[in-house]
């Protein structure tokens, strides 16, 4: 692996995000506006202040505007500025942060604002339809492919390879869908039981309703400046001190399907970015992408947080819960907060940022985490993007 | 803020529209093959690699190991094993589906790869990780040259 000097520290100085709901009568462009007014307002800055701008947001096909990163770059703040489009997917809204990280960490812009939305509710009758496209035409789309048909298949790998039960993995759904009841933003917090999980209606076994993350609208944006800047603006900057990005094969039938690899190979780019050996004992509070219950155990075990097989013995102990040793979805996660997809992502980053400077009020981990991370995971179900962040 | 649910998308002023293209796709060069071959011959083939041996289903034209050409052609045979699998109880609207449809990764040995395809003959609580199955076709005047040309995998000793 090459490792090339960084020419600047950068810092996480600003954080907004808009409520997530299934739908929001704002627009795609009045969501972004949003969300990058109130992460100026965070940090003290207006939109005269910011030389560069990351837009992030997935298909095309949800908000069903064709070249939709370039329809919101006034509300964006990007006009007449250096404004980039990262379209990676569930990975973009932590991706598309490491594309603002380098363009302030290269000395191109002093301040980059990255803003990540989905308007998902506009595709109609469902926006499944638009997750039905992405498959082969025609190997497998001719099926009737659907998305959740997938993550069935996967699920139920993993389950077999480490004779996983249901009832762990409903774990995750409990602690998350709990965690969100303290976040203002969150559309489905709830305070369910392990049963209401495998009671929950069956889609594609061993999916069932509970286990998954619903669609949403919403808006998020972070704020990157340079470490000059970053400490005129705050006395506590949050470091970009790792990031790490890495993509499977996208022939899924060629994947084993039980480990993830791209969450493995993105994770030591970061550690070893961020000189970090050890990252369960090393960082403390984690954001780990999890659009279903099972995902975010896939996830930990990816990201070596611990061996493989072990994430639900970790989750059936507390280790994972706010109050553990290894806080995982403080936010409520996807499955409680909500999922536009590239603002999920997004969401995790804000988190990690709140948590860090001890904003994250009733959601604040209970140990002093001086280093967060947060991961998405998603293109083609191949890719995944590792955040590390420290005060 | 003024953001907050709205459960009803009638209740606000909204419009419908539609992004027009349709599209025509070609299968390709390895599709071509491959897709005479199920419709004609009633075989499933994969390519091989002559550099490196990997056997590739569904077949490509070039290997990803060495990044180089493939031109030689392999039948893999109708049998292969279950790798993973869904039971399915929903259409792609949330309906419920009057029967539900098994749907599995289907290994073969040696091969590299595999196919997705629907398993018949067999109840959800029989499948498991493992079990040999059998590709069952249409009969050859219905064939069309698609992957549902295969009607389902069976189970198979």
């Amino acid at each position: 692996m090459m490792h090339f000097p960084i020419k600047r520290r950068v810092a996480v100085v600003g954080a907004g995000m808009t409520l997530y709901r299934r739908r929001l009568q704002e627009t795609t462009k009045e969501m972004v506006f949003h969300a990058v007014k109130m992460a100026l307002d965070s940090a003290g800055l207006t939109i005269k202040d910011v030389d560069a701008v990351v837009g992030g947001s997935a298909p095309d096909l949800f908000d069903g505007i064709h070249m939709k990163g370039e329809n919101v770059i006034t509300e964006a703040g990007g006009a007449l500025k250096p404004y980039l489009r990262n379209f990676t997917g569930g990975t973009t809204g932590v991706s598309q942060q490491i594309n603002a990280w380098s363009i302030v960490a290269s000395g191109l812009a002093d301040v980059c604002i990255s803003v990540s939305w989905e308007k998902m509710s506009p595709c109609h009758p469902h926006p499944q339809y638009a997750f039905w496209t992405i498959f082969d035409r025609i190997i497998e789309r001719p099926l009737g492919v659907n998305l959740v048909w997938i993550f069935a298949l996967e699920m139920n790998r993993y389950m077999h390879k480490h004779n996983i039960k249901k009832e762990d993995i409903a774990l995750v759904a409990v602690k998350n869908k709990a965690n969100a009841l303290d976040h203002p933003c969150a559309q489905l917090p709830a305070k369910i039981t392990v049963e209401d999980v495998l009671n929950s209606p069956v889609m594609c076994w061993p999916v069932q309703r509970l286990d998954i993350s619903p669609p949403s609208d919403g808006a998020s944006a972070v704020i990157f400046a340079s470490e000059d800047v970053a400490k005129k603006i705050t006395d506590t900057p949050v470091w970009v001190i790792g990031v790490g990005r890495c993509e499977d094969t996208t022939y899924w039938m060629n994947r084993d399907l039980y480990f993830p690899y791209y969450a493995y190979y993105a994770g030591q780019q970061a550690y070893s970015m961020a000189h970090i050996h050890n990252p369960r004992k090393e960082i403390d509070v984690f954001e780990i992408y999890d659009p279903f219950d099972y995902k975010e155990l896939h996830h930990m075990e990816g990201l070596r947080l611990c061996g493989k097989g072990e994430a639900p013995k970790l989750t059936r102990e507390g280790v994972t819960q706010r109050d553990g040793d290894m806080p995982v979805n403080p936010s409520g996660g996807l499955m409680g907060v909500g999922n536009p997809i590239a603002a999920g992502g997004g969401m995790k980053v804000c988190e990690i940022f709140w948590q860090l400077r001890k904003e994250a009020g009733k959601r604040q981990v209970k140990k002093d985490a001086t280093v967060g991370l947060a991961h998405a995971w998603g293109e083609l179900m191949q890719g995944s993007s590792v955040l590390i962040m420290k005060v | 803020m003024s953001l907050d649910k709205i459960s009803n998308p009638e209740a606000i002023k909204h419009w419908t529209d539609v992004i027009p293209p349709e599209y025509v796709y070609t299968v390709g060069v390895a599709g071509e093959r491959f897709f005479r071959e199920i419709k004609e011959n009633g075989r499933i083939m994969g390519t091989k690699c002559s550099k490196c041996g990997y056997i590739y289903l569904p077949p490509r034209i070039y290997c990803e190991k060495c990044f180089d050409y493939i031109d030689e052609w392999v039948d893999v045979g109708l049998k292969g094993r279950v790798y993973a699998y869904t039971v399915t109880y929903l259409d792609v609207d949330g309906s419920p589906l009057d029967k539900p449809i098994i749907f599995a990764v289907i290994k073969f040995d040696g091969v590299y790869g595999g196919l997705i395809h629907r398993l018949g003959e067999v109840e959800p609580e029989k499948v498991c990780i493992g079990m040999v199955v059998e590709a069952v076709f249409k009969d050859k005047a219905e064939r069309k040259g698609s992957i549902n040309d295969i009607k389902y995998f069976k189970p198979s000793d």
